[in-house]
């Protein structure tokens, strides 16, 4: 996805605007499995490893790196997820 | 076709946001991000998933199990450190794929900084986020605060070391050292009961440091996820300090509560047996219970939630008071309260609760302290003084679960233990709470 850099940022400005709008509104008791959610979010990181995978090549070390970054991110994003749903369970059977 | 893949995604993550904004649909929330993230990962790959070897492959499945696995094992006690590691986690990704864009490519110059910047915060992140696990685990409790001083003296003019010694080959190595020892420092000096905002703090670090990367890769959608990340985090830091009345600066700086003040009392309190507690609450019509990190410590989750069940059952009305820096990370006392499938509804804020307490007929604090002490009211020249606490003095009985009279994480002293409506309960959390069920089998 291409877009200019004045784009971006307004892309980058807006969806910070929406988050904060939206994120003030939840509840302290849902203030942990917020933290767990976002947590597992910011695993997205994942995106640009795969993006650039393909381009290292036979930099056998920058690949090491890169794989590590892989199971960093996989572990965040799999592990927060899953985490978050279990609390989010306990809140639900309350209902 | 992935204009479009991405599209949904990003509203499915605005959407989960919104979601998440009450109990009752929160757990939609959670499918809906977790459909978003699936959405986004599988664009990423742009239908060509041969250009990926085995390695890359066996990475992804292993530790994707690996991350199951350890959150169906871990217990909601140790969600602090839970989420401080998969933090770190995040933050080193980001500094690591930084890093090889960095060396890996010719990066317009624009991208450059922004690597070096995503770089930097992700491996701070990274080693501050390991640094408050072991902090949270108890480990590294008393470590001098002078190193982390004398390093932030001289922090410019480490900064400058590259330029004088012209180095070329080893910047990028230099940059990711210097922001390491910043994240091990900056948080070794901060105390256990700041945690709450060290953890939203770095939080949303490593959402800015994703959101970074995605500058790099642009990628839309790695950016706005990563700004609702760092928008998350630095709303929930505020809060942790506004509930303080600190602010993040003052954290930041650590060393809270080390200086030794005045913690005499002019009187000894009034101790009193599970037995009268047991009596003293069945007269009760409305009881206010107050649960602090010292209930999680001493893991009496289940005695309280069976000593609501012996009070509501006397037809007695409980409720819970929550403060905003209770437990060691946001939000923490609610998920262990929930656990033991206590009602949220019957969970209070500080706001929501602070104008009844002085028609409520007894309050019983579990494990606080320094989040029920009068002093922030009343002494100008306490270190809590204007920080917002929960007004329990003024309910007509209080009761006081504690082991001794040691302060708390303020290092002061609390008037409340010897106010004339508090008596103490000098027992562990659990044992004091199980010794007054006990008892009230036999009033």
């Amino acid at each position: 996805m291409e877009a200019t850099f004045l784009l971006t940022l307004l892309i980058t400005f807006l969806a910070s605007f929406i988050g904060y709008e939206l994120i003030s509104k939840i509840p302290q008791t849902l203030h942990t499995p917020l933290m767990s959610g976002s947590n597992a979010i910011s695993g997205i990181t994942l995106i640009a490893a795969i993006l650039i995978y393909p381009e290292v090549g036979d930099a056998q070390l920058l690949k090491i790196i890169l794989l590590i970054a892989i199971a960093f991110a996989t572990l965040n994003i799999v592990g927060g997820f899953s985490v978050t749903g279990r609390i989010l369970e306990m809140f639900k059977k309350n209902d | 076709m992935i204009e479009i893949i991405l599209l949904v995604s990003s509203i499915l993550f605005i959407f989960a946001l919104k979601l998440f904004g009450r109990p009752s649909t929160a757990h939609r929330a959670n499918t809906f991000a977790m459909l978003a993230m699936a959405l986004a990962v599988f664009s990423a790959f742009n239908f060509d998933f041969s250009k990926y070897d085995s390695a890359f492959y066996i990475t992804i499945v292993v530790s994707g199990l690996l991350g199951v696995l350890i959150s169906k094992r871990v217990q909601m006690t140790q969600m602090p450190e839970l989420v401080g590691l998969f933090n770190g986690f995040g933050g080193g990704a980001s500094g690591a794929i930084a890093y090889v864009e960095l060396s890996g490519s010719s990066l317009p110059i624009s991208d450059v900084f922004v690597a070096i910047f995503s770089m930097g915060i992700g491996m701070f992140t990274f080693s501050g986020s390991l640094v408050a696990v072991m902090k949270l685990r108890g480990k590294l409790n008393n470590f001098n605060k002078k190193l982390a001083d004398i390093f932030s003296v001289f922090f410019p003019t480490i900064l400058v070391i590259p330029a004088v010694l012209e180095m070329d080959d080893l910047l990028m190595e230099f940059i990711i050292l210097v922001a390491i020892i910043s994240g091990v420092l900056r948080v070794a000096v901060i105390g256990g009961a700041d945690m709450p905002v060290v953890i939203a703090f770095l939080n949303s670090l490593s959402g800015i440091a994703a959101m970074s990367a995605g500058f790099i890769v642009n990628s839309i959608i790695l950016i706005v996820a990563g700004a609702l990340v760092g928008a998350s985090g630095i709303i929930l830091t505020l809060l942790m300090c506004a509930a303080m009345n600190r602010t993040l600066r003052d954290v930041l700086k650590g060393g809270f509560g080390t200086t030794t003040i005045n913690n005499e009392y002019e009187k000894d309190p009034i101790s009193t047996s599970p037995e009268d507690v047991a009596i003293q609450l069945s007269y009760a019509e409305s009881v206010v219970i107050v649960p602090g990190y010292g209930m999680a410590v001493a893991q009496a989750q289940a005695a309280v939630k069976e000593l609501t069940n012996t009070l509501k059952d006397k037809n007695i009305e409980v409720k819970f008071a929550i403060h905003p820096v209770a437990g060691r990370m946001p939000g923490h006392m609610n998920v262990l309260l929930a656990e033991v499938d206590i009602d949220y509804e019957d969970m209070y804020t500080l706001e929501d609760i602070n104008s009844e307490f002085s028609s409520t007929d007894v309050v019983i604090v579990v494990g606080a302290n320094d989040v029920v002490n009068p002093l922030a009211r009343t002494d100008e020249d306490s270190p809590i003084y204007g920080m917002p606490i929960l007004d329990v003095d003024l309910a007509k009985q209080v009761i006081v679960i504690k082991r001794s009279m040691s302060p708390g994480y303020a290092g002061i002293a609390n008037p409340l233990f010897i106010n004339d409506n508090a008596k103490m309960l000098f027992a562990d959390a659990k044992e004091g709470l199980e010794n007054i069920i006990k008892s009230f089998q036999l009033v």
